[in-house]
């Protein structure tokens, strides 16, 4: 075994995951294509954006938490509990707008919640936000009675105005999520505390950097995007229950990981997650166009994040040794 | 042992060392921190493995031993941390790991463990019930209890690390007397000490290690304590530093009574414009402890700063760089570096915080300034913090205030881990510093470096600063009795 080779091909995954992400979505094309033709039209393909346009907001906020070392694995719930209340206020005649505002500020409240109760004990934001999925679940099961809300069409212009035909705007939407991150990331002194409080939090808070504070806007960001992410998922699917978006955490903390953010936090780019939302995408689609049993679809998802994991844990090995 | 020889990357730990023990002497070891003590211990235990020598036990002769080797041979380790589950009793942790079972071995009998662990520490004219849970112990307690254990094993030979050193006076004592005992019963005991006193009290021979050498072995009466201590920090080639002369200005911080209950008590100093202080004394003598008190990171029970004649408060190390206070901390990887990040990142932290936008080419601009001026060895400003040396990873945490506003740094252990050439290089750094106007507290265990790079040298002891040296006054020797509060030095204290 050439040694010298194989650590070159390792760095090589190292320096441009998203670029290997852009290979297996392109290999992925193909074969979807061969196996079944209408993968490649028009009308597939505006599905597909459609599809990860919602996933693209939340996997936005999951960015700035993970790479920050942070988890917010009730952004789902979150979502649902947003969606039902932008429902139901709509369903009482409020108008569309200020629906969706005090949509957007619930998830906010909740993702705000979930990140002060974290801090405020100390507690793993992890384990805070698993028990989060509980409350917000059962917030929006009291509020609906368990029922769906739909909206008559409220949000019409929103959910189906494509641009020229084919891009549709709510991906436009989920591409301003992506730069906002992204100029938060690398522009801002904001987005350099997400990477230092990540890196090293006791290293931040002696370089004069409030980590309580930032951690709270981290959430409060979060929040946006879920809500955003809210107001989206309504508009393209007309209705909303408390199961609204329920295992869309998994997708989005997914993405993140798969885009190649350890999960210990510190490292990152929102182009990573950007390919792994896109890869995301391209699998479940393809996989429902080349007719995969739904269950086996639910099987290769999960191996997916394994793979992604493994690559991720490959990289921070090989980056060890330079 | 004999010619033991260990290296860990470019340190020699251990250099061609051989230590005899009798079956019953109590042997002290003793040498600054890093003279190679901890090493030549686990090579014992079995812990580590020696690169040469030979280990001859009872006339058997071996390369290198195994933990388990070790310990059927009855070496016994005894740390400076209890080593005993705090949740289980004094008679399950005597007999942990080789329980008394009944039934063919299903079930412990756990009312034969309590009266074998009786006898055996009746034996020892031990008194802590067999029944207690070691939680509810003192530490002095617990500290025996390891020594039971280890007999309880027939241990024939015990290492002891630092034995009393959570321990009072009293304890202490009784500690001793024990150990006098099984030495009285023919085992063979290590015994590592700071505390010179004790060593004098307790040990039949005395070997002095020095960065990883043994610099001679005394019987205890052929010895004094100074006699020991020179040999201890006796250098051939002291890596003093010259500094140059600065007229010193005004007062910058002035520090009254300050205490913290367990860390701290009554600490009164100040610093001048242009000068550095140094702070001597023992690690957990509360000198790092102290000097966070200056940087918002501690909050002291009592006591005032005054900062450029102002009441200061800090309430935060955000409030405190705001005030014009840069502190590098002891240790890097966990007080200052972002080891994941890139150099630039590390380096032009503090800048940005004062701004919410980023301007990557005045960033890029004043890191490449700021590195170069400390003459960092690396591959580029994008090169990750981690990958690089000690050294340079030190460098690019000072750096990062060149890029500040400060009046006052605070360095605690400037040069720990770091090579030749990278601590002259901050050392220059310093100096420029403090010509600048700066003033710098530096907290130190490198002595050369407290005597050559300080004005004046605070000497902490148990929490208080119990001296204030002119630099131009101090030597090791001096310095080192300080330290340990020996005979001569009480009564010089304010």
């Amino acid at each position: 075994m050439n040694v010298g080779f194989g650590q070159a091909w390792r760095q090589r995954i190292v320096k441009n995951q998203w670029f290997f992400l852009l290979l297996v979505v392109i290999a992925l094309s193909v074969i979807a294509t061969i196996v079944n033709p209408r993968y490649f039209t028009l009308r597939n393909l505006r599905n597909l954006l459609d599809q990860i346009s919602v996933l693209g907001l939340l996997a936005c906020g999951a960015t700035i938490l993970i790479i920050s070392g942070n988890f917010d694995i009730s952004v789902g719930a979150n979502l649902g509990l947003s969606a039902c209340v932008i429902g139901l206020l709509i369903g009482i005649g409020v108008p569309p707008a200020v629906s969706g505002a005090i949509g957007i500020l619930v998830a906010v409240a909740g993702s705000a919640f979930i990140g002060g109760a974290a801090l405020l004990f100390r507690a793993p934001s992890f384990i805070i936000s698993l028990a989060g999925i509980s409350v917000f679940q059962g917030i929006a099961l009291a509020l609906t009675g368990g029922t769906l809300q739909t909206i008559y069409g409220e949000y019409e212009a929103l959910g189906s105005t494509r641009f020229f035909g084919v891009l549709p705007l709510l991906f436009v939407i989920g591409l301003m999520g992506y730069f906002l991150v992204h100029f938060i990331l690398t522009k801002t002194q904001l987005g350099r505390r997400v990477y230092a409080i990540g890196d090293n939090k006791r290293a931040a808070f002696l370089a004069g950097i409030h980590v309580t504070k930032n951690t709270m806007v981290f959430f409060l960001l979060n929040g946006f995007f879920v809500g955003c992410a809210a107001l989206l998922m309504i508009a393209r699917v007309g209705a909303a229950q408390p199961s609204t978006g329920a295992g869309m955490e998994l997708q989005a903390i997914g993405s993140v990981v798969i885009g190649g953010a350890p999960m210990t936090g510190g490292r990152g780019s929102i182009l990573g997650t950007f390919f792994g939302v896109l890869l995301w995408g391209v699998v479940a689609n393809s996989l429902n166009m080349m007719r995969v049993n739904p269950y086996f679809q639910q099987v290769t998802i999960g191996l997916l994040i394994i793979v992604a994991v493994a690559v991720s844990s490959l990289r921070s090995r090989a980056e060890g040794k330079l | 042992m004999s010619g033991a020889s260990k290296r860990f990357g470019e340190t020699q730990a251990l250099d061609n060392v051989s230590l005899e023990l009798a079956s019953n002497e109590v042997h002290c070891l003793v040498g600054e921190n890093g003279a190679g003590k901890s090493t030549l211990i686990k090579i014992l235990a079995g812990a580590e493995n020696p690169d040469a020598g030979t280990i001859t036990i009872s006339g058997r002769r071996y390369a290198n031993l195994e933990p388990d080797t070790a310990m059927e041979l009855g070496i016994a380790t005894i740390y400076q941390d209890v080593e005993l589950i705090s949740s289980l009793t004094v008679a399950e942790n005597i007999f942990l790991g080789r329980e008394i079972r009944r039934f063919g071995g299903s079930i412990i009998d756990f009312k034969k463990q309590e009266q074998d662990a009786r006898l055996l520490m009746d034996g020892l004219n031990i008194s802590i019930p067999e029944w207690a849970i070691v939680d509810t112990l003192s530490p002095a307690d617990q500290q025996t209890l390891q020594i039971v254990k280890a007999m309880g094993r027939d241990a024939r030979i015990m290492i002891m690390d630092e034995p009393t050193s959570s321990l009072g006076l009293q304890e202490a004592r009784a500690l001793m007397k024990l150990i006098r005992d099984l030495r009285d019963r023919g085992i063979g005991i290590i015994y590592i000490s700071h505390h010179l006193e004790e060593v004098f009290e307790i040990g039949d021979r005395i070997t002095i290690l020095k960065d990883g050498r043994v610099v001679k072995t005394v019987d205890r009466g052929d010895a004094t304590q100074q006699e020991v201590t020179t040999a201890m920090v006796g250098r051939e080639s002291p890596a003093f530093h010259n500094r140059s002369e600065i007229r010193r200005g005004s007062e910058v911080v002035q520090a009254e009574g300050l205490s913290k209950d367990g860390m701290f008590s009554d600490c009164s100093f100040q610093v001048r414009a242009g000068e550095i202080l140094g702070i001597g004394g023992l690690v957990g003598s509360g000198r790092s402890e102290l000097v966070r008190v200056l940087f918002g990171d501690m909050f002291p029970d009592s006591g005032q700063i005054m900062l450029r004649g102002e009441p200061y408060v800090p309430v935060s190390p955000k409030d405190a760089i705001h005030h014009g206070i840069a502190y590098v901390g002891e240790d890097r990887h966990i007080q200052g570096l972002f080891p994941g990040r890139p150099v630039l990142e590390n380096v032009s932290v503090i800048h940005n915080e004062s701004s919410f936008m980023l301007n990557h080419r005045v960033e890029a601009q004043l890191a490449f300034e700021a590195t170069g001026q400390m003459n960092m060895v690396m591959a580029g400003l994008s090169q990750r913090a981690g990958s690089l040396s000690g050294g340079n990873q030190q460098k690019a945490i000072i750096a990062r205030w060149l890029l500040a506003e400060f009046d006052l740094l605070i360095l605690d252990e400037p040069t720990k881990g770091v090579d030749v050439g990278a601590k002259s290089q901050i050392y220059q750094i310093m100096d420029h510093l403090v010509e600048e106007g700066k003033a710098i507290i530096m907290v130190s265990s490198d002595m050369p470096e407290l005597i050559s790079m300080s004005d004046r040298i605070a000497v902490m002891r148990r929490g208080r600063i119990v001296r204030v040296i002119d630099s131009k006054d101090a030597d090791e020797q001096q310095l080192v009795n300080e330290y340990l509060g020996l005979t001569g030095a009480e009564e010089n204290e304010r």
